[in-house]
């Protein structure tokens, strides 16, 4: 009997196209969504070379210094490629500005000033370069004018501190940066977690058939001589292996079609990919035993319910995750959808593995503690009539 | 009038769903809002560094200090500085160590974006500096002020433009989120109200009924009408609430005007969709799809600039496209005279052929089901 109801109830659930278009087309569109918008969207973070404009003048033409570093910065396909120059009349420089190809434009003749059109990182950054010429510039007077009491000023020696002031010097700096810093990664985390928690109206409508108060179905089923506690798990089961295919095939897309990065570690993404699911059929089976509404009423439900935590846990902007874990931390340790979005977070971005488990952990909690409460609800119902 | 009273009669039976639902999408339009006011003075791009001094040394101070008048010094908790980078809280983290002067190396942590990179490049200029004087062999307090004194240049930077570009990217970011607003509110409100006069036993009576169906249609649209002009409007007063004093300019008239022609597509589009789905039960899946997609495909979520060039050709195809387009174009405008309004007018053209093409689409198909019925 277990594996006769097991059976019937998968083959209702793939037959249900409003079900298996939340649970499994819909997350899927979504992804790919996602990949559309966000694919570009962390090279617009990246330095870029910046246009910018020179008030060919005499100021400039006679400051070597400025030259010289100017083409220096502006080699093209050079490493250190700051800026595309052009060198052009003032006249020709505003009207370039205006129409934005370029972000300013410096002119020398006294006093020297940047012209820009707005505030921004690129101005902040061609001010900086500006700034750090003058001030190597000044650097320069000052030894020459420092040390040259004592050797006298020759060609030489203007040469070897020149060459002072410009070298670049091994600057004593430890980078420790770590490597795995795309944060766009979190948004497709926060999918899966979606459809594991939409999981959840497959393990209510699979339970909603067995139970008498829900559907004509679960009536008749009650008044047979079957055991209850069977037809609950095996529909249960059913739910969760649906859910648990839904799920690992939006893992494989987004894998090989989206190229999401899990970290290293298979097993330890497919154990979450698992408890997440456990999570969703725990919290749809619980819905479905304890609320005693109309089924629609219980989808509205679990996809409501859904939405929220998958905002909390960064869907809708990734910054929502981080104001919640650091300023309301509790909030998002109970919130299934933060508990598997953070556990592949930490597969991701930490080389231990602590963060990992506490959240597979929390997960099991979670979903023992709603399928308990489940059982104990489901233990005392009894009808007379319905 | 038939008609818009059995409107009127839907409408008011599911005033809950639909005023929650208008609540929401409007809170999801303007939740992630920032207003600012624009100046017209520089000021430099502060990244955001947390910074940890563990010497006490004359040098180190002054060097914490350098960097506290450049960045945005953030205070957060030690343990949490790997997410908050992550997170973009903070771009750039130095530590500087106890024996700093002796020449143990700073150590950093950084997300690698355009911000981090400035940080780095502040603290070089620093660090390079120390290096420089170090090797003439000043005393700390002589390279200080040698520091200091190079360090003594403030380029003047004027700015060039009339125009309140911080004002104008809220409005345009504003009135780009309505895309996904006017889209799913219309789609879903509309399609849950037609479907009601599409189930069977009332879609047969209207069928014999002596009202064409083109007649029929134009009434429905008008009455559907009422609903989008409404969502309009609540969007229209929240632009002046929220985005303030340039709703008041000519670029705020060309803003209303946009989107209110947007409302009418989406109305137009609304009604068609209507007519091809009678199942109740898919008008949230097709509203998620639709809106959702646009909104993502044309850069109502994410900003044109960011988006592939593939992603953007493709969308070419969508009137979104040409409603988000002409908002981008609106913000960069530096006078509004006809020449600079002519490739607006040439978007607005074309969603005023998408929208008649919807209702030429929806009246042919009206056709063709009442033949088939």
């Amino acid at each position: 009997m277990f594996f006769h109801n097991f059976k019937y109830t998968l083959k209702t659930l793939f037959k249900n196209k409003i079900l298996i278009f939340w649970t499994y087309a819909f997350p899927i569109v979504l992804g790919l969504l996602f990949y559309f918008a966000f694919s570009d969207i962390e090279k617009g973070e990246t330095f870029k070379v910046i246009p910018i404009g020179i008030v060919q003048n005499e100021a400039f033409l006679n400051n070597s210094f400025y030259q010289e570093t100017f083409q220096a910065l502006s080699k093209e396909e050079s490493e250190g490629q700051l800026f595309q120059v052009a060198y052009e009349d003032e006249e020709k420089c505003k009207e370039m500005l205006q129409k934005k190809e370029i972000v300013g434009y410096l002119n020398l003749e006294n006093p020297s000033k940047i012209v820009i059109l707005e505030n921004g990182i690129n101005e902040t950054t061609f001010k900086f370069v500006v700034e750090e010429i003058e001030s190597k510039n000044k650097l320069f007077q000052s030894l020459l004018e420092a040390n040259g009491s004592q050797n006298g000023i020759d060609e030489n020696f203007i040469k070897q501190i020149y060459e002072s002031v410009m070298e670049n010097r091994d600057i004593p700096i430890e980078d420790e940066s770590k490597s795995n810093l795309s944060y766009t990664m979190i948004e497709y985390y926060t999918l899966i977690a979606m459809a594991c928690l939409y999981g959840g109206i497959l393990g209510m409508y699979a339970i909603n058939q067995k139970l008498a108060n829900m559907s004509t179905n679960g009536r008749r089923v009650s008044i047979s001589f079957l055991s209850k506690f069977k037809l609950l798990v095996s529909s249960a089961l059913a739910g969760f292996i649906t859910l648990l295919i839904g799920v690992l095939i939006l893992f494989l897309f987004t894998v090989f079609a989206l190229h999401v990065d899990y970290g290293n570690s298979l097993i330890q993404v497919l154990l979450l990919i698992f408890m997440g699911c456990l999570a969703g059929l725990s919290l749809g089976v619980f819905l479905s035993i304890i609320l005693k509404k109309n089924e629609n009423t219980k989808i509205g439900i679990i996809i409501a319910f859904t939405m929220f935590c998958s905002a909390l846990s960064g869907m809708m902007g990734i910054t929502m995750k981080y104001v919640i874990d650091k300023n309301i931390p509790f909030l998002n340790r109970i919130n299934p959808a933060n508990m598997i979005t953070d556990g592949f977070y930490a597969l991701y971005y930490y080389d231990t593995p602590d963060r990992f488990y506490l959240n597979i952990i929390t997960l099991g909690i979670f979903s023992f503690v709603l399928l308990f409460l489940s059982v104990m609800v489901l233990r005392g119902d009894a009808y007379d009539s319905i | 009038m038939t008609v818009f009273k059995a409107f009127l009669g839907i409408l008011k039976k599911n005033i809950f769903v639909v005023l929650l639902y208008v609540a929401i999408l409007v809170f999801f339009g303007t939740f992630n809002f920032k207003s600012g006011n624009q100046t017209f003075n520089f000021e430099a791009t502060r990244p955001h560094v947390f910074i940890v001094n563990e010497s006490s040394s004359l040098i180190s101070q002054d060097l914490e200090r350098y960097l506290r008048e450049r960045c945005e010094v953030k205070e957060i908790d030690e343990k949490n500085i790997d997410d908050a980078l992550f997170y973009r809280d903070i771009h750039y983290f130095i530590r500087i160590p106890l024996t700093f002067s002796q020449d143990e190396k700073v150590q950093v942590k950084s997300n690698g974006n355009y911000e981090a990179s400035l940080g780095s490049m502040y603290l070089e200029r620093y660090l390079n500096l120390y290096k420089i004087y170090k090797e003439y062999d000043l005393e700390e307090k002589a390279i200080i002020e040698a520091i200091h004194s190079a360090l003594d240049h403030d380029v003047t930077v004027e700015i060039h433009s009339s125009l309140d570009s911080k004002s104008l990217n809220n409005a345009a970011s504003f009135y780009n989120m309505a895309n996904y607003t006017f889209l799913a509110g219309c789609v879903f409100v509309i399609c849950l109200i037609i479907s009601s006069f599409k189930t069977e036993k009332i879609y047969k009576r209207t069928l014999i009924s002596s009202m064409n169906y083109k007649k029929f249609n134009r009434y429905l649209l008008f009455s559907n009408a009422l609903f989008a002009v409404f969502l309009w409007v609540i969007y229209f007063i929240l632009s002046f609430i929220l985005v303030g004093e340039i709703m008041f300019s000519g670029y705020g008239l060309l803003y209303t005007a946009n989107s209110f022609l947007f409302m009418v597509l989406s109305l137009s589009l609304a009604v068609l969709l209507s007519t091809l789905i009678r199942n109740k039960e898919a008008i949230n899946g097709i509203v998620n799809v639709i809106a959702l997609g646009s909104s993502f495909l044309c850069g109502a979520f994410v900003p044109m600039e960011f988006l592939p060039d593939s992603v953007l050709k493709f969308s070419h195809i969508l009137p979104s496209y040409y409603y988000i387009k002409t908002n981008e174009l609106i913000k960069g405008l530096e006078v509004i005279n006809f020449d600079n309004l002519k490739p607006i007018l040439v978007n607005s053209i074309l969603l005023i052929g998408f929208i008649l093409l919807f209702i030429f689409l929806n009246n042919l198909i009206s056709k063709k089901k009442q033949k088939l019925a």
